[in-house]
Parts: C-alpha cells; structure tokens; sequence
C-alpha cells in the first residue's frame, strides 16, 4: 500500500553536496501480535547504499516483499532522501521473537540497523491481516467523550464534548444515533450544534480530522462517583479496498460501522460543610443579586412591582430565590418567575427574576427588608453571600372616597381619619418612679371615708333630734342664753352705779325692741305692761320687769349697794328668761 | 468634652424644671426634621426620671419618621400604657403597625366584652381610683342631705342621685383594678431583631416553629433561662430569646 505513495523524483547527485548524518532504521507495523496476524518491517534509510543484506526473520516467514521504494525530495533548496526496503512478516511461534540487524553499505562502510523485539501472542479473534475493512474501520474512527471536570463540585456545571475522529484515510458519508445517554443524576441540557464543522486534529499523536457531534451541559445532583452512560452511533464509512479501478485507483466499501464512546465515571465532590450560609438554596456558580422595585412613590390604591433577580453563571435553574417579605399591610401576590437563560459550553448563563405585584391600600411607610442571597464560588471554593438594600416605599396618599353618590362637580374628598397626626406639644411631664396612688393608705382612707362619715353624722343627726324633742329645756336654755346676752355690758358694768343702771335699761329695752319689735319712743311703762298682757305674759312677770324699770329709774337719783345692784342683775336675768319663755 | 460633661452635669442638676425646656427643644427639633436629635433629648428626658404619654408618644413619631420600627411601636404602646384611649396613639400606631411584616389575626372579643374593655381603657387606673373617691364623697354628701333633708322630694331626689353615686363608685373601683390587673399581669414586649425564631421549647436545639419580625407585640408568659414564653394575639405560643424582645 506505501508504495502507492511513492514518489519517484528527479534523481541528480550532487557529489559536493553536504555529508548529512547517516540513518538507518528498522521499523515495525506493531509491536504486538497475534499469531494468526501480519506484522510488516520496514527498514529505511536516509542515503542511497548497497548490498542490502536482510535479516534472516527467524520465528516468521516472509509473506510479501522486499518491496523496495525511494523518496526523494527538495523543499527550499533541501533535498530529502529516503529508500525504504518493506518485508510483511508472518509469525510462526508464540513468545517474545526478535527481528535481527540488517546491514547495509553506504559510501564504504557498513550500516546495522538495530534488533526489534516484537511480542507474538496467542491468535486473535480477528486477524489484522492489515487489509480487513472492518478494522481498518476501527481503527481509524473513534469516538471520544471528553469530559471538561471529572472532579466537579456538586451543582457545578460540567460538559461533555462528543467528538468523532477520522482518519485521513477514511471517510464517514452518513452518521445516526443508535443510543443517547441518558444523564441520570444529573440535570443537563443538550447544546445545539447547527453545523457540522470538520477540523484537524491530533488523536493519539496522529493526524485526524474531527467533527464535535454534540455538546451537553451537565450539573450533577449527587455526590459520589457517578457514570456517563456512552453514545453509540451508527457510522457509514467508506474503506478502501484492495480492488482498483481500470484508472489504478482505489476503489472505496461503504460498510456500516458502530462506535461508542467508552463509559466515563466523575467523581462528584460535595459542597464544603463548613461557613456554609444558613440560607444557601443549592446556587452554585458566580452571580449577582438584585432587588428593585419599580417606584418607591405611590398612591394607594395604585400597585407597585418588586423584581428579585440574579443575574450570572452558574446552575440558574436548580435553586429557588429567596422570597420577599414586604409589610402585611401591603398587599402581595404570588410571584411571577420570569428565565432569561441560555446555556453555552460555560453553562447557563443570564438571568432569572421573580416579579412580585404589590398594592397599597393605606397610607404609610413600608419597608421592604433586605434580602440575602448565598452561592457557592467553585473557582475560589468558598461561599458568597449578597445582600441587597432594604427599601422604602412610601404611599403618599391615603385612599380617596368619592364625597358621596351625586358626585355633580366630581369632587372628591381625602378621609382625614388616616393622616399620620403630629407630635403632642403639651408635655405634662410626670416622675417615672410615680407613686402608685391606687390601692395605697391614701386611696383607702378617702374611698372609705363616707363609710366612717355616715354614720358618725346619723349618730350625731340623732343627738340634734334628740336635744330638739326636750322643748322646755330648750326654750329655757335659749332665753338663758339670750338674756345673758343683753346683759353682758351690764354684767360688765357691775360695781358702777351710774353706768350698770344705764346699761341695765337699755339692756331691758334692746330686749324689748328685739322681742316686740317697739320702737323707743314707745317705750313708756303702760304702753309695755299693755303690750305684754296682749302677749299673754303673766301679771307676776309684767310687773317684776316693771320693777325693775323702775328701779332703773329710781338708782339715778338714789344710791345704791353693790349687794342691790348684783340683786337686780340676777332678778333681770330672771324676767328676761321667764318672759322669753312666755312670749 | 468637657463641656459636654458640664451641660450633662447641669442638666441633672436642674433635672426636673429643666425636662419642659428639653421637651420644647426636642418638638422643635422634630418640626425642623432632626429626628435623630429629637430622639435624642427625648430619651434625655427619660434619664431624668420623668416621662409622659405625650413624650413617649413623640418618641414614637421621631422614630417612625427615621423608619425604626420596633422602636416607634415600642413606644406609642408605652404612651398607650400611659394613656390607653389617645386618639392620635391610636391613629399613629397604625401607620407604625403598617410597617411589621407579620400579620397576626386579634382574636375578636364578644361585643359586650369588647365594650367593657373599651369603656375600661379610656382612664388609667389611678384615674379611675380618683374617680371611684369622687363618687364616694359626693355619696357621701347626698346621703347625708337625703338624710337630714325634711321635703319629700328632696329627699327622694338625694337618695336616688346618693345611690347612682355608690354605684359609680363601685364600678370606677372595678375598672381601676382591672386596668391595674391588665398593666401588671399582661407583660408586653416588641419584638426587636428583624428575624426571629419562636420555637415550641426553650432550647437552641429544636428547629424554629415559627418566624416572628420586628415589630409584633407579644405577651409574656414565662421566664427561663434566657428565654421568654410568649403568646401572641391569635393565641399561638412559643419561646424566644430574650434579646430579640424589649419589655414594654
């Protein structure tokens, strides 16, 4: 087959040209190999020689060959040589076999190639014979499943390229998926690929061709080892054959082929345990965290929207965003979520909200509190927590009542019940380690004073009634009293003759005036004696109150003793208090 | 420094006819919008030993106008202690109310109950104590002129007025000690972290049962070791930590 690659180029010696460094080769197909399967030797110089002499080959008989070819080559004015001597060789015993030194002679001296040891095994199911196409098939298509992190972080996103390797020297004309893996334990999502593009590569040091089949995004949800289930696909190849068309070139076999991409196990690592935030959801990845609302003025009556939102890379879709609390007051729907994710070899990116709708029904203030959002960071591997600002919304007006159902000129009328009502200015500052009045001595004392009242006043009410029943002792008493009241002066004037006569009368007449309500021009004897007989008073008295007018009369002109004086007093005394009673 | 050594020196000497020009020096700072300022000589105030219902009630303004919530309800329900009937309390205290985050449905009293209450809440309980003394004097009087009076329909007049005086001296009693009963068995306290945990024991073990937030009003049962029993108003109870509460 290699000589069909050969080139036969333009042979000129030059004889001065350079002496490059000799090199003589022996090569093997491979190293290792059934019995029952061809190995071909291929020995390669650098620089025209002589008398090749082979080896001897012993444990394998030549199949095919020498076949003898020679490359010559000029690139940039450098020239490039090389003759290559190729046996195929079939083993014929078991066990570690060499293949011996060939010689060869260049420019005079001799060259060896040195010994290959070469493994021959028991024989193999199917022979390599180098020529089937089924195995030149599989040879030369792979299908590989390139995992990014085969030690990823719990929810950390991982992907999975399915890349499908072609040898030059085949081609692939039609491919179907025979089995997709199914990703259990893992969320993932399949990336689009629009357009097959076919790059160069290298597999296992070789030039490939290769086309990326898929691209699957996976975040795995449980620790441990886990598997990925291989793709098999269903590949047309088209093989070269030994046969030749009448033009020497090769013709190609389609053959249907199956490939899988060999199982992968991860090893998926749990998240740290410790600073893990109390309200860690499971996000893990690099984000940002937001909560805004759409207005922080309002009426009531009017509604308002909150948006909680991270925004970032990571596993969007696998954790719940904290919940907003908002003032019992405000009255708050159910939120709406709203995904804006797309998903590339990074993982999902953009961003993901929930709108909450709120309504005002009442004036006032109402803090919406800060909320907190924790993630896990794998590229630093440690948790992050954000915390947004708390906000304020402030209901302006109160709700507005239609002034009553005839509305003619549409007036309306603001409810003043519901103003947040100014500070009170009147201080009425009191000790804050104030008595307790209530329950004390104080309080007792005064509540059930009427209790000791009562009936200390019904005791004494009752001592009144009695006394007033006991007329005479009374009256008695009372003209007593009275009659020592006319009499004070005169009592005072009691030694002095002159004076205590005086006083004497006109205590008699006061008393009299008082009493019978007479003037004193009236005051004559006769006219007291009638006045008192129509008073029903007794002659006895009449005329001892007259008596003592008299004597009244008679001690400015006569003297008296003090002994009469003091007679007189105690006798006036008498007839005011009988004649009080009397009258 | 050294000259605010001096002026708090002063001030605690000057203390108590100091507190109306300290009261008047807030309320103006509060008109200016210096609420923090306000809150300031306000609670200056309080350190002076004397407080009001009126100031507690400004307090509660300057803080709900600096959105402090737990404080402002913290203190118009002081301000209520003080005064349980005040109209502008009452109406302020909403607003503040409108800011907690918890919702706890009152359990509706019966209408007569809920009418006695009212009726018991308009005075303080010494003031109902002056009252039930007011009563019994004028009893006092009006059964003595019942008593001594002669005319029949004085005297009917007096007795009728005397007994209705009794009555309302029995009845203001009552109140006063149920009002007393009220303040001094009904302990309150405000919640004041913006989060926190009640559980069903007093024990950092057991998971939360509930969340209570800044601002709720809850009623204290027990004391143990840190942690307080409470029930809140729709009759759920649970301990908390003492920290997150402030005893009304």
């Amino acid at each position: 087959m290699r000589l069909k690659l050969i080139l036969v180029s333009f042979f000129i010696c030059f004889a001065n040209l350079l002496q490059a460094q000799v090199r003589f080769e022996a090569k093997v197909s491979k190293n290792k190999l059934g019995i029952n399967e061809r190995l071909r030797v291929d020995f390669e110089m650098n620089q025209d020689g002589d008398d090749f002499q082979p080896p001897t080959f012993s444990g394998f008989t030549v199949v095919g060959g020498p076949n003898q070819a020679v490359s010559n080559s000029w690139i940039n004015g450098k020239r490039t040589y090389s003759k290559t001597y190729s046996y195929f060789l079939q083993p014929t015993e078991r066990g570690a076999q060499s293949i011996g030194q060939a010689e060869i002679t260049i420019e005079g001296s001799v060259y060896k190639t040195s010994p290959v040891a070469v493994m021959v095994t028991a024989a193999v199911d199917k022979p390599t014979d180098g020529d089937n196409s089924e195995l030149i098939a599989s040879e030369n298509l792979h299908l590989v499943a390139e995992i990014s992190n085969a030690n990823p972080y719990l929810n950390e996103a991982i992907t999975v390229v399915y890349k499908l390797y072609v040898s030059p020297r085949i081609s692939v004309s039609n491919w179907r998926e025979l089995d997709s893996p199914k990703y259990s334990d893992f969320w993932s999502q399949n990336i689009d690929i629009r357009q097959l593009r076919i790059e160069n590569g290298k597999y296992e040091g070789e030039d490939y061709r290769y086309v990326i089949l898929r691209k699957t995004i996976l975040y795995p949800q449980k620790t441990g080892t886990l598997d990925i289930e291989p793709l098999t696909l269903s590949i047309n190849v088209d093989v070269p054959s030994e046969r030749r068309d009448i033009f020497g070139s090769r013709i190609f076999r389609t053959i249907s082929k199956t490939v899988a991409a060999g199982n992968r196990s991860i090893e998926v690592k749990p998240l740290p345990t410790s600073g893990k935030p109390a309200n860690f959801s499971g996000a893990v990845g690099k984000f940002e965290f937001e909560v805004t609302t759409d207005k922080v003025e309002l009426n009531a009556s009017e509604s308002l929207s909150a948006k909680v939102e991270v925004k970032g890379n990571g596993n969007l879709k696998l954790f719940e965003l904290p919940k907003l609390t908002a003032p019992s007051s405000l009255e708050m729907y159910e939120p709406e979520r709203k995904e804006n994710v797309s998903t590339n070899l990074k993982g999902m990116q953009g961003s993901i909200s929930e709108n909450y709708t709120m309504v005002a029904t009442q004036k006032g203030k109402y803090p919406i509190p800060a909320l907190s959002f924790s993630y896990f960071d794998p590229a630093t591997e440690s948790y992050k927590s954000i915390n947004s600002e708390e906000i304020l919304i402030n209901v302006e007006k109160g709700p507005i009542v239609a002034s009553g159902s005839n509305t003619s000129a549409g007036k309306t009328a603001i409810t003043s019940g519901d103003q947040f009502r100014y500070i009170k200015l009147n201080a009425d500052l009191q000790p804050l380690q104030k008595k307790v009045f209530f329950r004390s001595w104080m309080f007792w004392s005064l509540l059930l004073l009427p209790a000791l009242v009562i009936p200390l006043a019904i005791a004494f009410g009752k001592k009144r009634e009695a006394l007033a029943g006991d007329i005479k002792g009374n009256k008695s008493r009372k003209a007593d009293k009275l009659a020592r009241k006319y009499l004070s002066k005169a009592k005072n004037n009691l030694g002095d003759q002159a004076s205590f006569y005086v006083a004497l009368e006109k205590a008699m007449h006061n008393y009299l005036k008082a009493k019978l309500h007479i003037q004193t021009s009236e005051m004559s004897k006769e006219r007291i004696q009638e006045i008192l007989l129509k008073k029903g008073v007794d002659q006895v008295t009449i005329a001892e109150f007259l008596s003592i007018l008299k004597s009244c009369e008679f001690a400015r002109y006569t003297p008296a003793s003090t002994l009469t004086m003091e007679q007189d007093y105690s006798k006036s005394v008498e007839v005011i208090s009988t004649l009080d009673k009397q009258l | 420094m050294k000259k605010i050594f001096y002026v708090a020196f002063l001030f605690t000497i000057t203390l108590f006819g100091q507190n109306d020009a300290v009261f008047k020096e807030a309320n103006s700072a509060y008109t200016e919008g210096k609420y923090e300022l306000a809150i300031q000589k306000y609670e200056e105030i309080i350190e002076n030993g004397e407080a009001s219902a009126a100031l507690y009630y400004n307090l509660g303004n300057a803080h709900y106008k600096l959105n402090n919530i737990a404080p402002s309800i913290y203190y118009y329900e002081k301000a209520l202690q003080l005064k349980p009937g005040d109209e502008d309390v009452i109406n302020n205290i909403q607003f503040a109310r409108n800011m907690t985050i918890d919702d706890i449905p009152v359990i509706e009293q019966s209408g007569l109950q809920k009418t006695i209450n009212r009726v018991i809440s308009v005075f303080g309980y010494n003031t109902w104590a002056w009252l039930a003394i007011a009563a019994s004097i004028l009893f006092l009087v009006l059964f003595l002129l019942y008593y001594f009076s002669l005319q029949p329909f004085w005297k009917r007049l007096y007795f009728g007025v005397s007994i209705a005086m009794l009555l309302l001296a029995i009845v203001s009693l009552s109140f006063a000690y149920s009002q007393q009963n009220i303040q001094f068995n009904n302990k309150y306290a405000i919640v004041f972290s913006e989060e926190a945990a009640v559980r069903s024991e007093p024990s950092l073990r057991v998971n939360a049962a509930f969340e209570l937030h800044e601002g709720t009003k809850a009623k204290l049962l027990e004391d143990y070791q840190g942690w307080v029993k409470i029930q809140l108003a729709d009759g759920t109870q649970g301990w908390i930590s003492e920290k997150d509460l402030k005893k009304l």
